[in-house]
């Protein structure tokens, strides 16, 4: 039984002049996340690693990059689940931590709650001695510039997204983790997909581990982590389990965005309906990656 | 067959004292619903006004009456979801608000987001006009006994957590074959500050969909999350199985998975309609063809015909 991880950058009009770094991050953290893999590491281990690399990355919209609201303030959501037992941590709008996946595996494994939010996720964050940043060490001077641009947020257009990352382990066991700073310009408290269980992510052994990115209300109204699953059990392959999925959220409430999936079986999938989605997956010793649609690159894991 | 409303008012271990109130409450709210549903209401009307009536009746676990968190303070949580649309609304963590399930509607109707949390649900409420209230009013004396209770040294957690009367939630079908969903909460008794539960995440603690029908849940909060309860219901409608079975269905497997024990209530577009609990206990009433339902304890089944007021 091998190892397979799959991360995501977020699901959106990718701009050229991001597009490079977008890729080259996806396949950094696909790199790092493997490794834990490789040595051993759970599937929870790695999905985590491999979130994380994404958070320190600020190409990307979460951690280090996030997007601002329309305070001006960083809000930060994050869920990780365990596929072996349903076991799961997710934190909501939790200001100015540099790993909110971390933070959330914190609630999962050291209270005896599944979500924490606002002030009272950050003060558990305290208690445990997870340091806080200010605002601006986390903030990009690109997020600074859009937020000054796009005083209002505009439903429909797509800034920045989610990163994200599912994987199975040698033991057959599966995992998720989904990691965002949300819409630009959103609401003070404004909850996206990400954090919510079975929306932004969802992992069980019996069917295999899901992470979304993209219109996060269209994917809270489908449960669209947990839609893919339920096209799983139902016997459909990963791939046209993610493509009906994402086809009935267009249809039902025209809503795009993307998905990576892994099955216990190691098969996997990175499926999107908006213009890019950065993504890799490490299989079997290969990276395969992309960014435009049908795009299947592959390179050696190793270099 | 329609229209058709069920209302829940928690599922746990409710003491024998304070029965009566919840099957009054329960009753009295869906009579209310029903009345609406019957003037030509929608769905979404009717599981507001039942929500909001157990949340403004301090006898329940919601609004008025919610359970307080470790520091002695009032944090709730709400869900309110349209089934034509799958339009929803929900809030966490909400503080000073009599009515929680009146902000997460607010929260649908004029915001393009669908979950506010914290402070920034009361800034939205501010927004809207909504009446800050003082803590206190939303705080009774049995609230505030448990907490103190709960606290002491010697105090048995788990006997602590028993004798709470859980979420409130309300499911319709109206004439139109519309069906929504609503659910309101103070949480868990105790919990850490920003605690969230089932209650506001879409799936969890409530899911309607005109194609399946509509769920809303209550009991062990983060065994809901985990196996995504009213979700994974749905799903065994939509697989052919009937409201009762669907329901029977994803308890047992919260059991059997999770181990974690709940009730929910459960409506089909066509009006077929469950109230079923794997706690010992759930107050739960329903209305249909003007006849009122209701139960407490397991295998309970009263009715009661609903006199027509409208002559």
């Amino acid at each position: 039984m091998s190892a397979v991880l799959v991360v995501h950058g977020g699901a959106w009009a990718i701009p050229d002049e991001m597009a490079p770094a977008s890729v080259d991050g996806v396949k950094a953290a696909a790199r790092h996340g493997a490794s834990v893999l490789k040595s051993g590491g759970s599937a929870l281990d790695a999905v985590e690693a491999a979130v994380r690399a994404l958070e320190d990355n600020p190409i990307f919209n979460a951690g280090h990059g996030a997007t601002l609201n329309v305070d001006g303030e960083v809000e930060l959501d994050a869920i990780i689940v365990d596929g072996r037992t349903l076991a799961s941590g997710a934190v909501s709008c939790v200001t100015n931590i540099a790993n909110p996946v971390s933070l959330a595996r914190a609630v999962m494994e050291k209270t005896s709650h599944v979500m924490l939010t606002g002030k009272g996720a950050n003060q558990f964050a305290e208690s445990i001695g997870i340091n806080t940043f200010p605002t601006d060490k986390l903030v990009t001077e690109y997020e600074k510039k859009e937020w000054e641009k796009h005083k209002k947020y505009i439903a429909g257009v797509m800034a920045h997204d989610t990163v994200g990352a599912v994987a199975v382990d040698c033991a057959g066991n599966v995992a998720c983790a989904t990691s965002t700073g949300g819409i630009r310009n959103k609401m003070v408290g404004r909850v996206g997909d990400s954090p919510v269980i079975g929306c932004g992510g969802y992992a069980d052994n019996s069917s295999g581990a899901v992470s979304c990115t993209g219109h996060g209300e269209s994917i809270l109204k489908v449960t669209l982590a947990r839609l893919v699953l339920s096209h799983v059990e139902q016997e459909k392959s990963v791939a046209d389990a993610s493509q009906l999925s994402l086809q009935y959220m267009s249809d039902r409430v025209q809503g795009a965005g993307g998905t990576i999936v892994v099955a216990p079986s190691g098969q996997w999938a990175a499926t999107f309906t908006t213009e890019r989605m950065a993504w890799a997956a490490a299989v079997d010793g290969e990276l395969w990656f992309g960014i435009n649609p049908e795009e299947r690159l592959k390179e050696k894991l190793s270099q | 067959m329609l229209p058709v409303v069920v209302v829940h008012g928690g599922a746990g271990h409710i003491p024998k004292e304070r029965s009566d109130l919840s099957t009054s409450g329960v009753c009295s709210a869906v009579r209310s619903a029903y009345a609406l549903l019957q003037g030509g209401g929608s769905s979404l009307d009717a599981v507001v006004e039942a929500v909001l009536l157990l949340e403004n009746n301090p006898s329940f676990n919601a609004g008025c009456g919610s359970v307080l968190n470790m520091k002695g303070e009032v944090e709730m949580d709400a869900l309110v979801m349209d089934g034509k649309t799958l339009s929803s609304g929900a809030v966490s963590a909400v503080r000073n608000v009599a009515n929680p399930i009146q902000l997460a509607r607010l929260v649908m109707d004029k915001t393009s987001h669908a979950f506010l949390t914290a402070e920034g649900a009361s800034q939205f409420a501010r927004s809207m006009g909504v009446p800050e209230v003082p803590q206190e009013s939303l705080i009774t004396e049995y609230s505030r006994m448990r907490w103190k209770k709960k606290l002491a040294p010697d105090a048995n957690p788990v006997e602590c957590q028993m004798g709470k009367m859980g979420t409130v939630g309300a499911v319709a079908v109206d004439t139109d074959g519309n069906v929504a969903c609503a659910t309101s909460t103070g949480g868990m008794l105790n919990k850490m500050e920003g605690r969230v539960g089932d209650t506001p995440c879409i799936g969890s603690g409530g899911y309607a969909d005109n194609m399946s029908g509509a769920v809303s849940t209550t009991g062990h909060g983060e065994a809901i999350m985990k196996v995504t309860l009213a979700r994974h219901i749905l799903f065994h409608v939509e697989q052919g199985q009937s409201a009762e079975a669907a329901s029977d269905l994803g308890l047992a497997h919260m059991k059997s998975r999770v181990g974690g024990l709940g009730g929910v209530v459960t409506v089909d577009p066509q009006g077929n309609w469950a109230a079923r609990f794997s706690s010992r206990q759930m107050a739960w009433a329903a209305a249909q063809k003007d006849t009122l339902h209701y139960g407490l304890y397991t295998g309970e089944h009263f009715t009661q015909i609903i006199e027509d007021h409208r002559a």
